[in-house]
């Protein structure tokens, strides 16, 4: 096998993944759940990009991830029923003014859970540095505290989110189903993943994040500061997990304190599948979870995260190091 | 004769005499006396989760304080204890001792199976991915035994009658002014296996597949270059570990005699778990009593805490939702501790006693 082709097979499995249900499902159907997979996917991704990113560089075990997510989820909540009190944009029929009241919902949540993170970070995580066995104490118990904070501050029962109007219901594209919201988040996903990874591969500060992952003393001896870049990777992974929250919380149309502990452990079997600290194994791994569970959701409802787990066994059997090497 | 010989048989001459014999002597009494001491059954429910959870610490502590591998999941294997005793209980309807016992070696059996299945295709890579894969399992088979209707009764759970001289309702008759109930029967088998369990599991973290295991929580490499092939013995630890949280999940459903995702399977026990391992000191066995008793012992009184409370500050919502969140509290101190005593009581008392000694 010589080397591109070698490359390329990551590839290749999710291809005959995607492709191989066409044998039990019907085309219009096989359209619609992929579109759905493909969402699910990106939502994935969206969480355990951050968490593999934190992992990668900072060689933290950050099992407060999904607290984090939760809070993203509360924060644009309250955000966007704020300013949909304010101006009513998220009722309104334009479909731009339901982009902007939705994108400012997802940065303000972004923002105020990257400052959470900051916090985090410089106050449980930094005495902790080196001894995976104190960092997980302490994260568990950083989880701990941050969700039964969102109790104490929003209450302990589920509530429903809001979504903007036009982001309801589906079209109709020759007789297949395409629902909206879906679809959005597929494009806002990828945006954001080409983003994370231009900035990580076409700027200084992604050179050095890069370097940082390979051998931290070396980037500390060329004058950088290394805790500075802890701390900002640690921000941008929980700004990614806040908007991974309040997207995925308005694709289930619901919150709930505890939303985070169900959604880390498929975060953390993308992140293991597609390679700790690779934001492409992130997005790829992301997929093969979203599609394969879709897939088999459809077909065996009962074995739908008997795949996933089983997804997780086949590639730590084959590539223990997940599919993508770090820092790509 | 070589050192560590001549430290053996140092330590088997003053086994008798120590000061820590006595204070084990007399814990074991108070837990054998404690139906005589207590008549109320709250304080007997208690005393036996004590039991029930020191010894599941203790198992969990010899992966995590003995081994130095983290497991998320080991409360996966106390869960198939509790199912495996339900189902056959319960669902199955075989109320007879054999069955019992087959319940509990079954569960014994799938649950090494799974540890060592588990342990080697995930201890092989870093350790670290044991957690998460540990996790995830765990969470897996939560999920799972909440949608198996059929089976494991689904979020509503089983609960069963049990064998005989086990059964709520049977009586033995009265001694030293005690009515023999089938609960206090089961209390004493429990205490019994239990004691088994601790003596077996001190027995193995001191036998030469101990020292190994604690060779490799304090530098794996030089176990390594020693030759010693350090993930099986890893591996090992983890089976015989879950092996008695397997057991362990089976005495519990015995006493409470309804299994449920919630009460036998959950994250919650999970975290219940870490810290008491933390309250009570990693690599201590005798750690786990401690951390068990303190956590289970607060929890018990909480809820009198919390009438007390919002007696004293009736009209205030933010006060009474601040008590009413005691895991919030408990999430501090898994932090404050993790700092400031990271050896636990029974690791710090050792340290401050070890100090004294030297001086």
């Amino acid at each position: 096998m010589n080397l591109k082709w070698k490359r390329w097979f990551p590839m290749l499995i999710v291809f005959a993944i995607f492709l191989s249900p066409l044998l039990g499902i019907n085309p219009k159907t096989y359209i619609t759940i992929t579109i759905s997979g493909l969402a699910m996917g990106m939502l994935l991704f969206l969480v355990s990009s951050g968490f593999s990113l934190i992992f990668g560089f900072l060689s933290v075990l950050n099992l407060a991830h999904g607290a984090l997510f939760a809070w993203g989820a509360y924060i644009g909540f309250t955000s966007f029923n704020l300013i949909n009190q304010w101006t009513g944009w998220g009722g309104s029929n334009s479909i731009f003014l339901n982009f902007i009241i939705f994108l400012l919902a997802l940065i303000i949540s972004g923002l105020l859970v990257a400052l959470l993170g900051i916090i985090t970070e410089r106050s449980v995580i930094r005495p902790v540095y080196g001894s995976h066995l104190f960092q997980i104490f302490i994260t568990v118990g950083a989880m701990i505290v941050m969700e039964e904070l969102i109790r104490i501050i929003w209450g302990p029962n589920d509530e429903v989110m809001p979504v903007p109007i036009k982001f309801m219901g589906s079209w109709d594209v020759f007789d297949v189903v395409v629902s909206k919201y879906p679809l959005i988040a597929i494009v806002i996903g990828f945006i954001l993943y080409l983003v994370i990874f231009m900035i990580l591969r076409k700027t200084k500060i992604g050179t050095i994040v890069r370097a940082g992952v390979e051998n931290p003393e070396m980037v500390q001896v060329m004058g950088h500061n290394i805790y500075r870049y802890f701390t900002g990777v640690f921000a941008a992974g929980s700004a990614l997990a806040a908007i991974g929250g309040g997207m995925w919380a308005t694709f289930v149309k619901s919150i709930h304190p505890a939303m985070g502990g169900e959604v880390i452990v498929f975060a953390l079997i993308v992140a293991i599948i597609g390679g700790l600290g690779s934001i492409t194994g992130s997005v790829v791994g992301a997929l093969l979870v979203g599609l394969s569970y879709n897939y088999v959701a459809y077909l065996i409802p009962k074995a739908a995260l008997g795949i996933t787990m089983l997804l997780l066994v086949i590639i730590l059997s084959i590539r223990p190091t997940g599919l993508f090497p770090e820092g790509t | 004769m070589n050192p560590v010989q001549l430290f053996h048989l140092e330590e088997r001459k003053n086994r008798f005499r120590s000061p820590s014999f006595f204070f084990r002597i007399l814990l074991l009494a108070f837990f054998v006396f404690t139906p005589f001491m207590f008549r109320s059954f709250e304080v007997l429910d208690v005393i036996l989760k004590i039991i029930i959870f020191s010894v599941l610490v203790a198992s969990y502590d010899v992966i995590l304080g003995y081994t130095g591998i983290v497991s998320l999941g080991h409360v996966l294997y106390f869960g198939i204890g509790s199912y495996f005793v339900g189902i056959f209980m319960g669902k199955l309807g075989l109320t007879s001792y054999g069955h019992l016992a087959l319940a509990f070696l079954i569960a014994i059996l799938i649950s090494g199976v799974l540890s060592v299945l588990i342990g080697l295709f995930s201890l092989r890579i870093r350790a670290i991915f044991f957690a998460m894969v540990t996790l995830a399992f765990m969470e897996f088979t939560f999920i799972l035994s909440s949608q198996l209707r059929s089976i494991t009764g689904g979020d509503d759970g089983i609960s069963f009658k049990l064998p005989g001289i086990l059964a709520i309702d049977f009586s033995y008759g009265k001694f030293l002014g005690i009515e023999f109930t089938g609960r206090l029967i089961s209390y004493y088998l429990i205490l019994l296996l239990s004691l088994i369990l601790f003596l077996l599991m001190l027995r193995f973290v001191h036998s030469p597949v101990g020292r190994v295991l604690q060779s490799i929580r304090d530098n794996e490499q030089r176990s390594t270059a020693l030759g010693y092939r350090t993930y099986l013995f890893q591996v090992i630890a983890s089976s015989f570990a879950s092996c008695v949280a397997a057991v362990m999940g089976g005495c519990f459903v015995i006493w409470v005699r309804y299994v449920s995702p919630d009460s036998s399977l959950s994250v919650s026990i999970m975290l219940d778990v870490l810290l008491m391992v933390i309250v009570g000191g990693m690599g201590t066995l005798y750690g786990s009593i401690f951390g068990a008793a303190f956590l289970m012992v607060t929890r018990a009184f909480l809820p009198k805490l919390q009438v007390i409370i919002a007696s004293l500050l009736p009209g205030i919502p933010l006060a009474i939702r601040l008590s009413e969140r005691w895991l919030f509290y408990f999430g501090l101190l898994f932090i404050v501790i993790v700092y400031f005593f990271p050896k636990g009581i029974v690791g710090t008392a050792q340290e401050i006693f070890a100090r004294r000694k030297s001086n």
